[in-house]
């Protein structure tokens, strides 16, 4: 998974991998995220997600070799 | 719809783009947009916004904003381009064209394009104080 802007700041990291069992949602990684990053708690109502390039619910089920991005909310122009 | 996008940390050349410019019989409309970095974010001064894109996803999402504008409106092209990295105060960061048949849905089509770039295509920036 990738972390955008100041997300990546809060995190320390821009990219991260973890292990996730069969039938796991967009949401539920968010969880772990949250346990794992706790700085980005803050931010957790406003998160946005995508899987690849699109954006997605929580409960979007994740497949093999997804790629997942959080960042917060989009400031272009 | 003929479309142009351009995610650039290249200066916006107003001048070059407004000569490339190219309308059909048709067309009696062009509206263009050019977002300007202020020099007051906030309430502080600075000195420029440093911007940063998933440029992948950005592409995409532009992409299907697009459609929805060939779909709602009939636009006869759009270009755009957002630029990236540091751009200093005064300079554009966005520049926005829209030629249609007639103002009303060149202005439209322009306003939802910039307010669907907003919500949706993944570009940050963070201010660079003075």
């Amino acid at each position: 998974m990738k972390f955008w802007s100041y997300f990546a700041d809060l995190t320390g990291c821009k990219e991260a991998e973890i292990e996730l069992s069969d039938y796991t949602t967009l949401g539920q990684v968010h969880t772990i995220v949250l346990e794992q990053f706790p700085k980005l708690a803050g931010a957790k109502n406003s998160t946005l997600k995508a899987v690849g390039l699109e954006y997605e619910d929580d409960d979007f089920v994740l497949s093999d070799g997804d790629e997942v991005s959080f960042f917060p909310p989009v400031q272009g122009g | 719809m003929k479309t142009e996008l351009t995610i650039s940390t290249a200066a916006i050349n107003e001048a070059a783009l407004a000569k490339r410019r190219e309308m059909g019989k048709g067309m009696g409309a062009v509206i263009y947009f050019s977002g300007v970095v202020r020099e007051i974010e906030g309430n502080a001064p600075i000195t420029a916004i440093d911007y940063e894109a998933h440029e992948e996803m950005a592409r995409h999402q532009f992409a299907l904003i697009f459609d929805a504008v060939e779909k709602s409106w009939p636009v006869e092209s759009v270009r755009l381009v957002h630029r990236l990295g540091v751009v200093p105060v005064n300079e554009p960061s966005l520049w926005v064209e829209v030629t249609a048949p007639h103002r009303a849905e060149a202005f439209d089509a322009c306003q939802f394009l910039i307010d669907e770039m907003k919500q949706k295509v993944p570009i940050w920036k963070k201010p660079l104080p003075a």
